[in-house]
């Protein structure tokens, strides 16, 4: 997908919500938003997987210390939508 | 994850104490696998024996470049003194090892060491040594080789046997050649079958950008030849199989012992036939 339409942040928490518990083998129910990632049980391997994922879907790239300084599910939404909101206005 | 202040952890990590009349072996740990690949070595090593690991992963103008390109404002000198730094002077080295570009940094610290506080012996563990004709230009570095120390690298991470060869990588390019270490790696069960491609990719870019930060830091660095013995234990599946010394005669003023030990690269720092040979090389009299 290339993100000329923006992603919300509600988009990119069900996105990241989604992935983790696949990833987990847990319902989506048992991932909170406000987790840390450090806190989930993602290896490094799996977590830079996950962005490359994610970078896919929103069609632009992340710099891989984003999930450092966004270190919870509703932060990295949060940024994901300030980003995606901006490329899309440039776009 | 955290932020990175509360993230960072310590540099030297000192797995076991040496007890009264032991040794402490010292091994210098350049990152790719997490600081407890060494737990089986801390094990494997005589009951008075210490082992203190010094991982460069927790000095930050080392460990982000390899998440942001590939460039770390830093040296292998300044690199070796912030290592020193983290050896509590109480710590007399036995030995002194380095892994992989740790071994670089691990004969820039005996340079940087008033001789009276040198450690007996420098061990390589299948080490590349910082010497013209072993430095390569980035662009030297090609998909096939990157690709195949990647698989290595991820069939450690995931301790599977990922089954793709230099030779069945050869002649395709990155994106090609991923596709081949995907599915490998799946067959293997390294990875789950739903791996998407690109995020495979970003993996192996990191990687990627690990090894460029390495390459670069050794670009410029010209070390003097060792003031000690070295010895050197090259793994069975090296990064350069087909070379005996991995350039470090010219080093070598003392004299260069070379083992060979079972395991690859990365698997050579866990596989218990791969610690049978390096123990008894690191706690030698």
């Amino acid at each position: 997908m290339t993100a000329v339409t923006a992603v919300t942040a509600q988009q990119a928490e069900e996105w990241l919500i989604e992935k983790i518990a696949h990833r987990l083998g847990v319902p989506t129910g048992e991932v909170s938003r406000e987790v840390y990632f450090d806190e989930l049980d993602l290896d490094s391997t799996e977590a830079l997987i996950l962005a490359g994922e994610m970078e896919n879907w929103l069609g632009f790239e992340l710099s891989t210390t984003t999930l450092w300084y966004h270190p919870t599910i509703k932060d990295l939404a949060s940024y994901i939508a300030e980003e995606s909101a901006q490329r899309a206005a440039a776009a | 994850m955290r932020p990175l202040p509360d993230a960072r952890p310590a540099v030297a990590h000192e797995f076991k104490s040496a007890r009264p009349g032991g040794r402490t072996v010292c091994v210098v740990h350049p990152g790719a696998l997490a600081p407890r690949v060494y737990r089986g070595l801390a094990e494997a090593l005589p009951e008075d024996d210490g082992l203190t690991v010094l991982d460069l992963g927790a000095v930050p103008e080392y460990a982000e470049a390899a998440l942001t390109g590939g460039r770390a404002a830093t040296t292998v000198e300044a690199l070796s003194e912030r290592l020193l730094a983290a050896l509590r002077p109480a710590h007399r080295v036995h030995t002194l090892a380095g892994w992989s570009f740790g071994g670089v940094l691990a004969l820039a610290m005996v340079h940087a060491m008033p001789a009276e506080r040198r450690p007996e012996r420098l061990v390589l563990l299948d080490s590349i040594a910082p010497v013209d004709g072993y430095k390569q230009p980035d662009e030297a570095l090609d998909p096939a080789l990157l690709l195949d120390w990647f698989a290595m690298y991820l069939g450690a991470k995931r301790q599977r046997d990922i089954e793709v060869t230099r030779d069945t990588l050869s002649g395709r390019g990155t994106d090609d050649g991923l596709v081949a270490v995907l599915d490998a790696a799946v067959a293997a069960g390294a990875l789950p079958a739903d791996t998407p491609l690109p995020g495979l990719r970003k993996l192996y870019d990191t990687y990627v950008d690990g090894l460029l930060r390495n390459n670069r830091l050794t670009a410029p660095h010209r070390p003097e030849p060792a003031p000690l013995p070295l010895l050197l234990v090259k793994a069975e599946r090296s990064l350069v199989p087909g070379d005996a010394t991995l350039g470090w005669p010219s080093l070598a003023a003392h004299g260069l012992t070379v083992r060979g030990c079972p395991g690859d690269h990365y698997t050579m720092l866990s596989r218990p036939d791969s610690l049978d040979v390096i123990v008894p090389l690191l706690t030698a009299s």
